[in-house]
This record gives C-alpha cells, sequence and structure tokens, in this order.
C-alpha cells in the first residue's frame, strides 16, 4: 500500500510536468473504482461513465492545485462527489426513492442476482448521503478522516449518518441474512 | 443501544485504539447483547459485499484521447496562423481607428521660418569642425608618444638596476672563491711553459 502511495505520487510528479502517460496511467488504477462509486450513488451505468470522464478531466485540469499528493484518493473522490451531487441535485425528482422492499420468499435460498436486486434496493431506500457513506466505509474502505474530508463534513457527521444507515441497512437486508445465499 | 463501554460499531469498523478495543473484546465475551449486534453488522456488510464491482460500460477517455483535446477555438488560438489571423485583425483595427481619426479636423501649427544658411557659414562650420578633429587626433598622439617615452626610460632605468646587480653578484662570487680556484680557472693550456 505505502509503495502504491509513493508509485502515485511519483506518477503525480510526472503528470504535473506535463507527461500524459503517467496520468494514463494513473487513470487506468482508478477508474473502475471511480466508476463503481459514481454507480453506486446514481445508479445508473452511462450517467456513471459520463461522470467518471469528467472526474479524470477535472483531476487533470486541477493537478496542480493538489497541494499534498499523498491525498489523492480523498481528492479525487471529493471531485467525483461533487460530480455526483451536481448530477442528483439536477434529476432529483427523478432520483426520489422507491418505496420497493426487499421481497421474502420462504422456503428457498436467494440467488447470487436477487441478492445483488435486494442490496441496490436496500441501499436506494437510504438518503443520498447515508448511501455515499456506506459506499466510501464499505465499498471504498476510507478511514472516517478521509471519509470527512471527502464530504468535507466533521467526522461526527459522518458516523451518525452511516451508523444510522447501517442500522436501516440491516433492517431490509434480514431476510438475505435469514434465507442465506444459494 | 449498545451497553458496551465503548460504540461496538466503531469496534467493527477498527476506529478504537489498541486498548479500547481490548476493552471491548472483554465486554463481548460477557454480553450476548452486543455480540450480537457485532453479528448483525458482520451479515450486513457481508450481504453489502455480495454485489461486485462492475467493469466500467468502456474504458473511460485517456487525456490523449479526443475528449481531453482542446476545443476548436483553443485549437485555432493554438495553431500556426494564430499570429497571422491576430495580426490581420489587429491591422484591420488600426486602419479603422486611423480612419476616423483622419475625418476629424486636425489644428493647424504655424512653424516659425527657418533663416537661411549660407555657403559661407556652410564653409565656416565645415572648417572649425575639421580643425576640432585635427585637434583632437593630434592631443590624442602626442598623449601616447608621451606614454612610450616614459615606459622606455623605465625599463632603461630597470635595466641599469639589473646590469649593477649582476656586476655586485659577480665581485661577491670572486672573493668567495679561494685563489687557487681562481688561478686553476685562469689557466689556460699552453701557457707559462
Amino acid at each position: 500500500m505505502i509503495f502504491r502511495e509513493v508509485e502515485d505520487r511519483d506518477l503525480i510528479a510526472k503528470a504535473r510536468r506535463g507527461d500524459v502517460e503517467s496520468y494514463n496511467l494513473l487513470i487506468s488504477r482508478w477508474d473502475r473504482r471511480i466508476f463503481n462509486y459514481l454507480l453506486r450513488l446514481v445508479k445508473d451505468r452511462e450517467d456513471a461513465r459520463d461522470l467518471a470522464q469528467d472526474v479524470f478531466l477535472k483531476a487533470y485540469q486541477n493537478l496542480n492545485k493538489l497541494e499534498d499528493p499523498s491525498k489523492f484518493s480523498p481528492w479525487l473522490y471529493r471531485i467525483a462527489h461533487n460530480e455526483a451531487y451536481s448530477l442528483l441535485r439536477r434529476n432529483r425528482p427523478e432520483t426520489e426513492m422507491g418505496e420497493e422492499r426487499v421481497q421474502s420468499i420462504p422456503g428457498r435460498r436467494m440467488l447470487p442476482m436477487e441478492v445483488g436486486l435486494a442490496v441496490s434496493t436496500a441501499l436506494a431506500r437510504l438518503t443520498e448521503d447515508q448511501r455515499e457513506a456506506v459506499v466510501l466505509k464499505i465499498y471504498e474502505g476510507f478511514k472516517f478522516e478521509e471519509m470527512a474530508e471527502i464530504l468535507e463534513t466533521p467526522v461526527s457527521t459522518v458516523k451518525s449518518r452511516l451508523y444510522t444507515a447501517l442500522d436501516l441497512l440491516k433492517e431490509s437486508l434480514a431476510p438475505i441474512q435469514l434465507r442465506g445465499v444459494e | 443501544m449498545s451497553c458496551s463501554p465503548f460504540d461496538v460499531k466503531d469496534y467493527f469498523f477498527g476506529e478504537l485504539s489498541p486498548q479500547d478495543r481490548r476493552t471491548v473484546d472483554l465486554h463481548l465475551t460477557a454480553c450476548p447483547k452486543c455480540q450480537e449486534e457485532l453479528d448483525a453488522l458482520n451479515l450486513t456488510q457481508n450481504a453489502l459485499l455480495m454485489v461486485r464491482d462492475e467493469e466500467p460500460p468502456s474504458r473511460i477517455a485517456f487525456v490523449s484521447d479526443k475528449v481531453f483535446e482542446p476545443r476548436w477555438y483553443q485549437s485555432l488560438w493554438n495553431s500556426g496562423p494564430k499570429m497571422a489571423f491576430a495580426s490581420s485583425a489587429l491591422l484591420a483595427a488600426a486602419i479603422l481607428v486611423h480612419g476616423f481619426e483622419l475625418n476629424r479636423p486636425v489644428a493647424q501649427v504655424m512653424k516659425a521660418p527657418q533663416p537661411a544658411i549660407t555657403e559661407a557659414e556652410v564653409a565656416t562650420r565645415v572648417e572649425a569642425a575639421v580643425q576640432k578633429a585635427v585637434a583632437e587626433s593630434e592631443a590624442r598622439q602626442a598623449a601616447k608618444l608621451q606614454q612610450v617615452a616614459q615606459q622606455q626610460k623605465k625599463m632603461e632605468v630597470d635595466y641599469k638596476m639589473q646590469m649593477l646587480q649582476v656586476a655586485d653578484a659577480y665581485r661577491m662570487l670572486r672573493r668567495m672563491i679561494p685563489p687557487s680556484y681562481r688561478a686553476a680557472a685562469n689557466f689556460v693550456p699552453g701557457e707559462g711553459q
């Protein structure tokens, strides 16, 4: 991890000096993660792809403003967060959370695809802030301090959002937990 | 509500110090309720992680790709003919401004009549200039000659001083050498036989 971090820093330094190939390599390391982060927030593959594209373009244009290259990852996610929320604000009426609940069919274990659908449904029932807290912690593995940096909110707020979300998810996903997966 | 001395969720996410963690470890062995909460957190996280990351539908465009290329107006500005274009625009603007300026009434400035210069005055001025140049040249020459004479005099004095020093050194050497050696040195074969 440390070795990787040093390498990223090196690539950033080269990209700052105008080495496009170094930036390309940097993108190839982060595009999948950024795409999935955005996908879990905006819930649309095409939107997530377009946003990811914008994120990397903005990151390239503002690379010189990154004060501490070791904080590239929270900085990049901060850009992604801003892009995602710009879109969500524009499309707010369409992205209101549904009232679907995870359906339980007694006597049969769930297929992985059904689990995916159940998790997506449970995540969709969270508020945008709660969902993002879950994504950053569970899927992206950030520490609370880093999450606070990305979301520009105090650590206490980040924890509150995450813990409330987990309580809701625990309730929503109880059928899966009871029945297991095939 | 957890009865643990520290939040079980903080414990679950590894956000406690090692000491606080040990305290919760100890508490969990004796508290089924908190253990149950921890199990539920584990199950929720596992359920969430069952949804794997997806591959992006297409490769994210790189800096060298078209999407990162400059816009048409940036390309135009950065292209070779940009200077020609800018120059032409500036020239056109200058012509326009000049055209407007020409239409303005211009105040006439009356010049004072210049006195006519006669040939005799011209000849006098040329003569004066030539004499001045010649005088300056001669002065420079005289200064150089004086400088050379001084250098030569100094060299002669130096030479005389050196010769005097050599003569002194020779006399001193002759005094230091014993007479028998001096006789041997003055010996010429075939003489005095």
